[in-house]
């Protein structure tokens, strides 16, 4: 049920991209989602990322994406709309609740939940994009470098997990042929049923994390400096898209910090579009940020920009 | 030297929300916009010292497929349990292993088995905040039998219920600090009260688990625990 949440292999541009580069994308995408509460920049971003979801086939996932976002945002709103008294714009004057205080909501405080909600849009669709294009056993991979132990210790678990899925089910079986029925009993009887499960499992994993140790000692593990191989190429590709992204990432930094791309509700809403440089410093960010999708596009159409990069 | 500075580093983690919250309240920070980011930035940077700490640490082969193993069956029970409404044995082993490990052993079981069930159910802004809750909620149990070596069942049946609720408030400082304004505790009770039922399935289900097999679950871990030692003094 839950496989069309993962990531598959499909051989498309944005799954061939080295991980790094994918990932600095990816992370560029929700810092600035982070940095800026402006609602055209939220948008903007919100088109680029649906996008890069189309290009590495993901869109159905996505939908789902987007009806767990719409309830969450519906509670992002309500939760602004009666705690918030900062607005002045009054559309509904209600009654008087003890620690709240008086119950009035205002248009700004509406709008502003509207606007977080479009931020959770946001964030939850670049996580989608990330659960499709990067493998994670490439983060991993990446990982080691730097923290080996830390890294080793992520795919271990994240190697015996479909494992223990599978064997927690052969221990169901081997109990229910010796007469244990899973279906009958009391609530409290079931949960001893299951527990039982659980309690066997750990037994026999934790014998086998000893077999574990073993062979990495055997391997020499922690005898000195760790050996490693390079699996991902570096290709022309990855540095445009590295480079787009931090190009991105600076300008969105330059504009933040002169104080383009936030918006604010209180007391009053602010003019949507406030002066040209708001607006150019938005094309600039959504131009370089669909560097990547532009490659991705001609990476599939176009075999000269294929065979460049 | 370096058990001293990897100890250092996994103690700082924790130190440096306290330290960020106090230097807020004085008022002394010019913060004043994005706090969405600034929490996401400061608790990778709690997670990221912790990390650090445990790489720096001489963990043998023997520590870390064990806590390889542990994080799994964390992660595990998480996704059997995916059904049911917040009612999941991951904080049970998270606090188990604490318990009978220590606060490092039990901090990169949480976090392992946050991260790894991720794998499977979806990265999401949340996964920073869930590694470092359930992480806490493992080293909080290695403290706990520090401070209070005879504290009982029962004891750790009303510490397991009361993670079900620390647990959805970690997780609710995400959400209060990303999309509500203004921050104050008006606002984060209202955030609380929407998650009142979910966190009150976790704790009960916490609480069930540990009254349940907890005693077991102990006893397995701890028998464990010597068997390792055991090995390492051959």
């Amino acid at each position: 049920m839950l496989d069309r949440f993962f990531y598959r292999e499909k051989g498309l541009f944005l799954q061939s991209l080295h991980p790094l580069s994918a990932l600095t994308y990816i992370a560029v995408l929700l810092g600035l989602v982070l940095m800026f509460n402006h609602p055209l920049y939220l948008l903007g971003l919100l088109a680029v990322t649906v996008t890069a979801i189309k290009a590495v086939d993901g869109i159905d996932a996505w939908k789902s994406f987007l009806k767990v976002s719409m309830g969450a945002a519906f509670v992002i709103i309500i939760v602004n709309a009666i705690t918030v008294r900062a607005g002045e714009t009054i559309i509904w004057h209600g009654p008087y609740i003890p620690v709240f205080g008086r119950l009035n909501v205002s248009m700004e405080a509406v709008c502003y939940g509207a606007d977080m909600g479009l931020r959770l849009l946001d964030i939850m669709s670049i996580f989608c994009l990330y659960n499709f294009t990067i493998h994670p056993d490439r983060v991993l991979d990446l990982l080691s470098r730097f923290s080996f132990k830390s890294a080793l210790v992520l795919s271990l678990a994240a190697r015996m997990f479909p494992a223990m899925v599978s064997r927690l089910d052969s221990i169901r079986e081997v109990q229910t042929a010796r007469g244990v029925d899973f279906n009958t009993g009391t609530l409290k009887e079931k949960m001893g049923k299951y527990a039982l499960l659980i309690k066997i499992l750990l037994l026999t994993s934790l014998e086998d994390s000893m077999e574990t140790a073993e062979a990495m000692y055997a391997r020499a593990f922690g005898s000195g400096r760790r050996s490693h191989y390079v699996r991902d190429a570096w290709r022309p590709r990855d540095s445009i898209c590295l480079a787009a992204s931090l190009l991105a990432l600076g300008a969105a930094i330059y504009g933040w910090a002169k104080g383009l791309g936030t918006f604010s509700f209180y007391p009053r809403l602010d003019c949507l579009i406030d002066g040209l440089t708001e607006l150019v410093l938005l094309f600039a960010v959504i131009f370089l940020l669909s560097f990547p999708l532009i490659l991705s596009w001609g990476w599939h159409n176009c075999p000269f920009i294929k065979s460049k990069i | 030297m370096k058990k001293l500075l990897s100890k250092i580093l996994f103690w700082l983690g924790f130190a440096i929300i306290p330290v960020f919250l106090a230097v807020t309240i004085s008022g002394k920070t010019s913060i004043t916009r994005e706090w969405g980011l600034t929490a996401s930035i400061i608790i990778l940077g709690a997670v990221g010292l912790m990390y650090l700490g445990f790489e720096l640490d001489a963990s043998s082969p023997r520590e870390i497929a064990l806590i390889a193993v542990l994080g799994a069956v964390g992660a595990a029970g998480r996704v059997a349990f995916a059904a049911l409404p917040n009612v999941q044995p991951t904080t049970f082993i998270a606090i188990a292993s604490g318990y009978v490990f220590g606060p490092t052993a039990g901090f990169m079981t949480g976090s392992t088995a946050a991260l790894v069930s991720n794998f499977f159910l979806g990265q999401g802004p949340w996964t920073p905040w869930q590694m470092f809750a359930w992480g806490l909620a493992g080293s909080s149990a290695g403290i706990v039998k520090c401070f209070f070596p005879h504290i009982g069942r029962w004891g750790m049946v009303v510490f397991c219920f009361l993670w079900g609720y620390f647990f959805g408030w970690i997780l609710n400082l995400w959400s209060w600090t990303t999309f509500v304004k203004p921050l104050n505790w008006q606002s984060f009770i209202a955030v609380c009260a929407a998650s009142f039922w979910f966190d009150t399935f976790h704790a009960a289900g916490n609480a069930a688990f540990y009254l349940l097999f907890g005693p077991g679950f102990i006893k397995l871990l701890n028998r464990f625990k010597l068997k390792m030692i055991q090995k390492y003094e051959e």
